[in-house]
């Protein structure tokens, strides 16, 4: 196991180059992010925060290779992205399962690039459902089975094939404080396994802060940059006076992503 | 009854199981048997009230009794089976061809461009034409034999599947094509493993139409033209003005559709299994 995480170590650097994004519609043209410069290390947890619409998920999407960057380039490893690739996992904010396959079923959708023979399939897909603590729930639908639950298989789904990039979009935003942070623990503990270079987006503030090793924080839209940090507390955190610093980003976010006022207030409610 | 499935939400896999409740399935049966038995015995009730009075002559207005003398006499001479049989396979035979050949266009137009901008027109045009329009068409194209039958059927079902399928087919939701892409499927596996899958709900609606339609166009193929089935038979009534049969073949031609109807739909429910709502 040692010797595989020290082969991964130096694979799944992420290049964000002058990256911008722009939407054109009937109605016009649509600035979705800035000019963007971001460089992921091999196995590094980043967190993406800012307010609704910021294009934190449009700078995730042309990641993916679902949306293509209108400028500048995207690189992993030092090949440009051109679409979906195997070394790219998603994990979705609407977890994405397909409900006509069990939940062992979803995991082996991703293994059959693989040509593996069928008990090997059937092996390593259990053993991804196992990570997560799904087993006995193998042979559920999804539509048989909890928020939480239905987010682990997609977890499990993803890093059954190993990908070196690990994306997730708000991937715990539908579901409930306790649940929730069963899953803060259980993503720290798989990447901790898989070493996956990570970004995360949310707009939680306190999950960006119990999780990742750097911060970025966007602006509202069109989305760039404005502010990053660098945490260095031991996991596991808690967002209290154990973590002082912790306090203190996080106030300092908050006052970043404060409305300017009288401007849509709506927009950044859901921020605080 | 205690709900145990509310109190372990997060954690506790094992004990999601479903107790099945007695009285939510007492209510179910009694739901899906004594409501219909109850409304059926009380239009029964008006009807012979109705009739009892003499209001309309019983040749105009018959009484369940000479309907169901009627029933017994057609049963007796061997016309009800007879009828029932021919009238079942024409419409069986319109529906196989014409949902083989719906799901087939709707999976072109709904997933290839160039023969959905070519095809979509004739849609949109084709689809107010009731079947009834299409039996003197039909006529001259294929005679008064079975052939002109199927072609009125199949034709309306097909129109009904096409329009569904393509349906399903073009708004396949954009999650689930993102997370195949993801996932390293190929084209072809994201067909079967995916778009079909999730089309499948539109498709299925489409057939259930389709299958209601086979019955509805199927009387109006042999109300011109043919000399047996159903249809041929309520013609013939027409002709002896035996309102008493006529009603019992309109109630043949409803149980029938409505035991169709509920076999593929319970079908439907068993193969989209997943679909809830």
């Amino acid at each position: 196991m040692s010797s595989n995480i020290a082969a991964l170590a130096d694979e799944g650097r992420v290049e964000i180059d002058h990256v911008s994004i722009r939407f054109t519609s009937k109605k016009g043209d649509h600035l979705a992010l800035a000019e963007t410069r971001l460089q992921l290390e091999p196995g590094t947890f980043t967190a993406l925060i800012g307010p609704s619409g910021c294009g934190k998920s449009t700078l995730l999407n042309a990641l993916a290779g679902f949306v293509e960057p209108t400028a500048g380039q995207i690189r992993i490893d030092g090949r440009p992205v051109d679409g979906p690739g195997p070394n790219v996992g998603v994990v979705f904010q609407q977890y994405a399962l397909f409900p006509w396959f069990t939940a062992l079923g979803n995991v082996k959708f991703a293994l059959q690039r693989f040509g593996l023979g069928k008990t090997e399939l059937h092996e390593r897909a259990m053993a991804a459902l196992a990570e997560v603590g799904l087993e006995t729930q193998a042979d559920k639908f999804p539509g048989q089975l909890s928020g939480g639950m239905k987010q682990r298989v997609g977890i499990a789904r993803t890093l059954a094939y190993e990908p070196k990039v690990l994306l997730m979009d708000e991937p715990f935003g539908a579901l409930d404080a306790q649940t929730r942070r069963e899953m803060h623990d259980l993503l720290l503990r798989v990447w901790e396994k898989h070493k996956a270079t990570v970004l995360f987006v949310t707009h939680d503030v306190d999950e960006a802060l119990l999780l990742a090793d750097h911060v970025h924080v966007l602006s509202r839209a069109p989305g760039r940059i404005i502010r990053s940090y660098d945490l260095s507390a031991s996991r596991p955190r808690a967002i209290s006076r154990d973590f002082p610093d912790l306090l203190d980003t996080r106030e300092e976010i908050l006052a970043l992503l404060k409305p300017e006022p009288a401007e849509d207030r709506g927009d950044v409610a859901s921020v605080s | 009854m205690v709900d145990i499935r509310e109190t372990s939400a997060a954690g506790g896999a094992s004990s999601r199981r479903v107790v099945p409740r007695l009285p939510a399935l007492v209510a179910g049966v009694m739901g899906s048997v004594a409501s219909p038995l109850i409304s059926f015995v009380i239009v029964l009730a008006i009807w012979s009230l109705v009739s009892a009075l003499k209001v309309v002559p019983d040749a105009i207005f018959p009484s369940p009794w000479s309907v169901a003398s009627a029933f017994a006499e057609m049963m007796e001479n061997g016309v009800f089976f007879s009828d029932l049989g021919i009238s079942v396979s024409r419409a069986a035979t319109g529906f196989v061809i014409g949902a083989s050949l719906g799901v087939a266009m709707g999976v072109l137009t709904g997933r290839v461009a160039v023969i959905r901008t070519v095809l979509n027109p004739f849609m949109t045009l084709l689809r107010p034409i009731p079947a009834i329009a299409l039996v003197p068409v039909a006529i001259v194209w294929f005679g008064i034999g079975e052939g002109s039958k199927y072609f009125v059927i199949s034709y309306t079902v097909f129109l009904t599947v096409w329009f569904n399928t393509h349906h399903g087919m073009e708004y396949i939701p954009d999650i689930y094509l993102r997370a195949s892409q993801s996932l390293g499927a190929s084209r072809l596996r994201e067909f079967f493993q995916v778009v079909i899958p999730a089309a499948a709900p539109h498709i299925f609606a489409g057939i259930r139409l389709g299958v209601a339609l086979a019955f509805l166009s199927l009387v109006a193929a042999e109300l011109s033209g043919a000399s047996s089935g159903i249809g041929y038979r309520l013609q013939e009534s027409r002709q002896y003005i035996r309102t008493d049969r006529m009603f019992a073949l309109l109630i043949e031609l409803g149980v029938l559709g409505a035991i169709v109807d509920t076999i593929v739909h319970r079908i439907g429910k068993r193969i989209v299994h997943w679909q809830q709502s």
